[in-house]
């Protein structure tokens, strides 16, 4: 078990509730569209926000040349991290590494509203620590079917949001994306699931009001940071997620 | 923090689940496997690591324990020549960087387990020596030695056997091979690190540091800080 189960709040060396920049995870399996939707909020939310990114890449720094490439946030203010091969390690039982580019990020290009973290994702059982990030959006994509939302787990089940990403192919890979999201939206009690297309500038800006209004509850000390859990569904019933966020495979 | 926490400290340091970063390292043998280091010869380089490169750490961690003891009651800790003489003698800079990052993961948690510790209070001494430098590895790890009440064998042992895993646990990911046959690299080792446990703990002062330096890994580390495709940050 981790020792913070919410945020840090006693530890000297994080005060959560004093730091204006909201910490943003993105995790989902490989090829879902994360370094794309997090290209997508640079471009849309770097003109309000200061902003940076982290990547962990498991072979390469592919996802922050990719990035950079793009054009859209300064090139230092991305930088990438080694994993050791253990993407999810890195993102919950051992952060050091993340925690330490966030930490000289925030510190470098002080005050920062919005630091963004992309997991090197690898299958669907990953998710942040809290002790990393305020929160998480999960990412799966229409292209790996219509049943992924039903298999579950605990990103698609309990991250602050769910993206059901590529919405723009499902016509060409037959699925229903009305039935993805409710299917999901089933499985997640009630929290939020947005269809995302790239090209689907309404969809873009429901993304980018979701990350606005975590900011401000962030900011407001409304949103306590929730952890999703490493394991199979929560025992403790609808809703027992919300207020302990400690989420233990009982 | 209660008394009586040596011999469970010596093993928490000893332990890679220990979450302060170690796991993204590969003690150089990602670099040493690019240049063609083979399987086989694991075992030797980890051998030559306990008794040149480990042996200076293990030795300025003792050093960094006895200083974060040896000051007399009330009288300040001062880390900065064990940190000035361990970076005197790590001449590659992607080492040094590595040292101070794995030095910064373990000292965000002694922070966390003892932050009115003198100990850990101390530790801005050691940076100060360095500018530009945070804290080494074997300083920090003294320091917590301090904290949780090792002897100089525990924690020169503890530098010297996470120094020998750290390249077995990276071998299972670089090289194809046994797991169990990882941990009989480690424990044919155990006169060398016992051997270079006698040594750290023989040492007098910073002056007298072991500059127990290695050419090769230095080299391997320098081109490995370039490389395109890694998966260990040195
Ligand atoms: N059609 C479509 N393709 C997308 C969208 N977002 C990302 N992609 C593509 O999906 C592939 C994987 O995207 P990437 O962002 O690298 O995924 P990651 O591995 O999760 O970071 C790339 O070829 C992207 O161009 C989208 O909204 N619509
Ligand atoms: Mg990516």
């Amino acid at each position: 078990m981790p020792e913070t189960t919410t945020a840090p709040s006693t530890a000297p060396d994080a005060a959560p509730t004093a730091r204006r920049t909201l910490r943003l995870g993105v995790a989902g399996p490989v090829g879902t569209g994360k370094s794309s939707l997090i290209a997508t909020l640079c471009r849309e939310l770097s003109g309000e926000l200061a902003m940076a990114v982290v990547t962990n890449d498991i072979y390469t720094d592919e996802d922050a040349r990719f990035l950079r490439s793009a054009g859209v946030l300064d090139a230092e203010r991305i930088r990438a991290v080694e994993t050791g091969a253990c993407p999810h390690t890195a993102i919950r039982d051992d952060i050091t590494a993340n925690l330490d580019a966030v930490e000289d990020l925030e510190a470098e290009f002080a005050p920062l509203d919005l630091v963004l973290v992309e997991s090197g994702g690898d299958n669907l059982t990953a998710t942040f620590s809290p002790a990393l990030i305020d929160a998480q959006i999960f990412c799966l994509d229409v292209a790996g079917g219509g049943d992924v939302a039903r298999k579950g787990g605990p990103g698609i089940g309990r991250a602050d949001v769910l993206v059901v990403n590529k919405a723009d192919l499902a016509p060409y890979v037959g699925v229903d994306v009305e039935r993805m999201v409710a299917d999901a939206s089933a499985a997640r009690d009630g929290r939020p699931v947005l269809a995302v297309a790239r090209t689907d500038a309404a969809s873009v800006a429901r993304l980018c009001d979701w990350v606005r209004g975590v900011l401000t509850a962030h900011r407001s000390g409304a949103h306590v940071p929730q952890d999703p859990g490493p394991m199979a569904p929560h025992g403790h019933g609808p809703g027992a997620g919300h207020g302990h966020g400690h989420g233990h495979a009982s | 923090m209660t008394d009586d926490t040596g011999a469970l400290g010596a093993l928490l340091l000893a332990d890679a689940r220990l979450p302060t970063g170690g796991h993204a390292h590969s003690a150089t043998l990602e670099g040493a496997t690019a240049a063609g280091l083979t399987a086989d010869r694991v075992g030797e380089y980890v051998r030559a690591r306990l008794a040149t490169t480990a042996r200076t750490e293990a030795a300025a961690a003792v050093l960094a324990l006895r200083a974060a003891g040896a000051a007399p009651a009330g009288a300040p800790i001062d880390y900065g020549p064990v940190q000035a003489a361990v970076a005197a003698r790590t001449p590659s800079r992607p080492l040094r960087e590595a040292s101070a990052g794995l030095g910064r993961g373990l000292a965000r948690l002694a922070r966390r387990i003892a932050p009115d510790a003198p100990a850990v209070a101390a530790l801005d001494t050691a940076a100060a020596a360095t500018p530009g430098l945070r804290p080494l590895r074997p300083v920090v790890l003294g320091a917590l030695g301090a904290v949780l009440g090792l002897t100089e064998g525990q924690t020169a042992r503890a530098v010297l056997y996470d120094d020998a895993q750290t390249v077995t646990a990276a071998a299972l990911k670089l090289h194809p091979g046994d797991p169990l046959t990882a941990v009989r690299w480690v424990l044919d080792a155990a006169p060398d690190i016992e051997e270079s446990v006698r040594r750290a703990t023989a040492v007098r002062g910073p002056r007298d540091l072991p500059a127990g330096s290695a050419p090769l890994i230095d080299a391997w580390a320098g081109a490995h800080a370039h490389a395109t495709r890694r998966l260990f940050v040195a």
